[in-house]
């Protein structure tokens, strides 16, 4: 028995409940509609986002050791094919390290929601949950649905 | 990973990882309880093989595929392999500083880096979470951008 080794053990247990804890409760939450919303910063302009040719533009940031991007850029994909107000901007942290740190993206996948007037709606990082995604989404581009060409 | 040999198509069974990260939770745990260096060194190896040959070579990924996963039914679902390998490194890092930790006479130092392996382990196992994959983009963004 090494008695540092056991303290040291505890200790591990209980950090790794608060992070499952923490993780629950942040983790891919996306904002809400009606959140406070800010200017679109310039380094997402930089990264090619047009708000204007969409009613919702999500900005996907992402690596290489990231296994849940695939999932949401999936998820993302199926969104697209039945809401064409829908625009989405892929980009790889790594090769755009300037616009990650000015953005202060720390963890992959993290997604900025930009509407049409050019407005921030917010960001979320973590895979983010598919309702609260769908439902973002929909109460951008949902009555516009079909009607578009 | 990007001078990994055309044709090899690099993901895994998801359910693999996972299982890995359980048996590398247990090792680390009764190492800590243990307090043996030696533990911590062959755990140490394990991510070594994981990290540097592939998952596919991986002692726990190799009895999962043909002793667990045959008992458990088909493939659901398969992701690419360099995130759990990437956290594979990540691990190999703390693991060796532990076990240098216990063996060199520092075992206050080994127990925190054995630890700090353990709650990511302990994370992956069971909320699928790679707290290794997570400290990629941090370690990118420390680092000058490349020109």
């Amino acid at each position: 028995m090494s008695g540092i080794g056991v303290v040291v053990l505890v200790a591990a247990l209980a950090v790794t409940a608060v992070l499952a804890w923490w993780m629950r409760a942040r983790n891919g939450a996306v904002p809400t509609v009606g959140e406070e919303v800010a200017a679109v910063p310039e380094a997402l302009v930089r990264l090619g986002v047009r708000p204007e040719d969409a009613d919702l533009t999500v900005v996907q940031f992402s690596t290489a050791f990231c296994g849940p991007c695939r999932a949401t850029k999936a998820r993302l994909q199926q969104l697209q094919a039945t809401r064409p107000g829908l625009a989405v901007v892929h980009v790889d942290a790594e090769s755009h390290l300037d616009e990650v740190r000015e953005l202060d993206v720390r963890r992959t996948p993290t997604l900025f929601y930009v509407g049409r007037d050019g407005a921030l709606l917010g960001r979320s990082s973590g895979a983010p949950r598919p309702d609260e995604l769908a439902a973002l989404v929909d109460a951008h581009v949902g009555d516009r649905s079909g009607g578009r060409s | 990973m990007k001078n990994a040999p055309s044709g090899d198509v690099s993901s895994v069974d998801v359910r693999g990882p996972r299982f890995a990260a359980w048996v590398t939770s247990a090792v680390l745990a009764l190492a800590l309880v243990l307090g043996s260096g030696w533990l911590v060194a062959a755990q140490a190896v394990v991510f070594a093989v994981g990290a540097l040959a592939g998952l596919r070579y991986a002692p726990y990924g190799v009895f999962f595929r043909v002793v667990v996963a045959p008992r458990l039914g088909p493939v659901r679902e398969r992701e690419p392999e360099a995130p759990p390998r990437f956290a594979q490194l990540v691990g190999l890092l703390f693991a060796v500083v532990g076990a240098a930790g216990f063996l060199l006479g520092a075992p206050a130092v080994g127990a925190v880096a054995t630890g700090l392996a353990l709650v990511a382990a302990l994370l992956n196992a069971a909320t699928g979470f790679c707290l290794g994959c997570e400290l990629y983009l941090i370690a990118r963004r420390a680092l000058p951008a490349r020109t």
